[in-house]
C-alpha cells in the first residue's frame, strides 16, 4: 500500500470516533438552523408579498442585510452581540446565526414559488367564498411548497456545508474538530480528506432524503 | 336577483366598461355575448368583485357587494364562478376539490360533505373519477369537476366566463348538456360563451356588449331572427350561427 493511504487509514482510524461525535454536532446544528431558518423564511416570504407597505420595508431590509453580508460576520456579531445580553452557549449561536442567515435566502425560495402559482388558483379559491387567508393556507401554499423543494433542498445541502463556519466561535463541529485534530497530529493533508468525507456522505444522505420526499408528493406520478 | 347600477371599470387609460345597468331575475339563463375586448369577461368578473369596479353599485339577493372582506366572502360563497381555464385545484381529487369549499367555508360536517360531493359528480357525470386527480382528466372532465365544485356551494347563481373556450371541440357538447341541464333545473345563470347554440336554446336573454356598454337586451329568437341593431347584425354576420 502506498505510503499516503497508510498514513490516510491510520488518521481515519484514530480520530473516527471524535469524527463522529462531531458529526452529530454537525448534524443537530444543522437541522436547527434549517428549522429557524424555514420558519423565518415563511414569515419573510409572506411579508414581502403582502400588501403592507411596512412589512415589505422590514423583510427586504432583513433580506438585504442578509444577503449582503458574509456569514462568517453575521456568526461573529450574533455571537458576541446575543452573548453580550443572553448567556448562550456557543453551539446556539451558532445555529441561530446560521438559522437566521439561511432565513433570507428561504424567504426568497418560498416568494418566487409562491408568486409562481397561477393566479387563478387564487382567484378560483377567492370566487368559491374562501379569504385571503384560507386561500393562502388551504390552496396557493401547498403547491408552492412542492414547488420550493428542490430549491430548499440545495439550500439545506448548503446549510449543512456552511455549518463548518461556527467553528470560528469554537463549536467542535465535524470542521472545527478536524482543525484540533490537524494542528495536533501534523497530517492536514489527510485531516482534512477525511473531513471532506465525512461531508460528502453527510450531503449525500441528505440528497438521497430530499428526492425521496419529493418523489412522494409529486402527484403527477 | 342580480342588480348591476352603472358599473364602470377601467384599467390604466383603458375603459372597459362605460355604465352598464342590468338586471338578471331568479331562475333567468343570460347570455352575455360580444367581440373580444367588448369587456363581458370583464363585467363577469366584476359581479363577484373578482375585478374591483371604479364606479358603480352591484346588489346580489337584495344585498350589496361592497369590498369589506366580511360581506366579500359571503356573498361570493353565494355565487359560483367558472373559468375558462378551469383553475382546478391541482393538489387535490376531484372529490377534495368539491368538498374543500363547503368544508372550510360553511364549516358543514365532512360525512355529509362527502355524500353532497358524492351526489354532485354523479349529476355532472363524473362519480367515477372522484378519487383521481385533475391532471388525469380531459379538459370536459376538469370543466365538469369546476362546475360540480361550484354546485357544492349551493350557489344562488352560476357565472360562468367562456366556460368551454379552452377545451377540444368534440368536448364541448358535455360541458353546454350540464350547464342546459342546470338551467332547466332552475338555476340562475350568466353565462358569457361564444356557443351561438346554446344562447339560441338555452338562454332567456341573450345580451350583446360592444366597447363596454350594453347595445341589445332581448330574447334569443328577437336576438338572432329579428334584430335591427347594426352592430348585432355585424356580429351575427361573424360568427356561425
Amino acid at each position: 500500500m502506498p505510503e499516503f493511504l497508510l498514513t490516510f487509514y491510520d488518521v481515519f482510524k484514530n480520530t473516527y470516533k471524535g469524527f463522529l461525535q462531531a458529526g452529530l454536532l454537525t448534524i443537530e446544528i444543522t437541522a436547527i438552523a434549517i428549522v429557524i431558518g424555514t420558519v423565518l423564511g415563511v414569515i419573510f416570504a409572506l411579508m414581502k408579498i403582502s400588501n403592507s407597505k411596512v412589512l415589505q420595508t422590514i423583510a427586504n431590509l432583513y433580506i438585504t442585510l442578509i444577503r449582503g453580508t458574509p456569514l462568517i460576520v453575521q456568526i461573529m456579531f450574533l455571537y458576541f452581540g446575543i452573548t453580550s445580553i443572553i448567556v448562550l452557549d456557543n453551539f446556539w449561536a451558532g445555529a441561530i446565526a446560521l438559522g437566521v442567515h439561511n432565513g433570507a435566502y428561504i424567504a426568497e425560495i418560498f416568494r418566487g414559488s409562491i408568486q409562481g402559482i397561477d393566479k387563478g388558483q387564487r382567484e378560483a379559491s377567492l370566487a368559491l367564498g374562501m379569504n385571503s387567508s384560507l386561500t393562502m393556507r388551504r390552496i396557493v401554499f401547498p403547491q408552492a411548497l412542492r414547488r420550493a423543494i428542490p430549491p430548499l433542498g440545495n439550500q439545506f445541502i448548503i446549510t449543512l456545508k456552511d455549518s463548518s463556519l461556527v467553528y470560528v466561535i469554537g463549536v467542535s463541529e465535524l470542521f472545527g474538530l478536524a482543525n484540533r485534530v490537524a494542528a495536533s497530529n501534523f497530517k492536514q493533508f489527510e485531516t482534512f480528506l477525511v473531513v471532506g468525507l465525512y461531508y460528502l456522505i453527510l450531503v449525500l444522505i441528505f440528497s438521497a432524503l430530499l428526492k425521496w420526499y419529493e418523489n412522494k408528493l409529486d402527484v403527477d406520478k | 336577483m342580480i342588480k348591476a347600477e352603472n358599473i364602470h371599470k377601467s384599467f390604466g387609460d383603458l375603459n372597459v366598461l362605460n355604465g352598464i345597468d342590468m338586471e338578471v331575475r331568479r331562475g333567468e339563463v343570460v347570455v352575455l355575448i360580444g367581440v373580444s375586448g367588448s369587456g363581458k369577461s370583464t363585467f363577469l368578473r366584476c359581479l363577484n368583485f373578482l375585478e374591483l369596479t371604479n364606479e358603480g353599485v352591484i346588489t346580489i339577493d337584495g344585498k350589496q357587494v361592497n369590498q369589506k372582506k366580511d360581506n366579500l366572502a359571503k356573498i361570493r360563497a353565494e355565487v359560483g364562478m367558472v373559468f375558462q381555464h378551469f383553475n382546478l385545484f391541482p393538489h387535490k381529487t376531484v372529490l377534495e376539490n368539491v368538498m374543500e369549499a363547503p368544508l372550510m367555508v360553511k364549516k358543514m360536517d365532512k360525512v355529509q360533505v362527502k355524500k353532497m360531493a358524492h351526489e354532485i359528480l354523479q349529476k355532472v357525470g363524473l362519480s367515477e373519477k372522484a378519487e383521481v386527480y385533475p391532471n388525469k382528466l380531459s379538459g370536459g372532465q376538469k370543466q365538469r369537476v369546476a362546475i360540480a365544485r361550484a354546485l357544492a356551494m349551493q350557489p344562488k347563481v352560476l357565472l360562468f366566463d367562456e366556460p368551454t373556450s379552452a377545451l377540444d371541440p368534440e368536448l364541448v357538447g358535455e360541458v353546454l348538456q350540464v350547464m342546459q341541464n342546470l338551467a332547466e333545473e332552475g338555476m340562475t345563470m350568466i353565462v358569457v360563451t361564444h356557443e351561438m347554440k346554446f344562447a339560441k336554446n338555452v338562454a332567456d336573454r341573450v345580451i350583446m356588449l360592444d366597447e363596454g356598454v350594453i347595445i341589445e337586451d332581448s330574447d334569443p329568437d328577437t336576438f338572432f331572427n329579428r334584430s335591427t341593431n347594426e352592430r348585432t347584425l355585424q356580429f351575427l354576420e361573424m360568427v356561425d350561427v
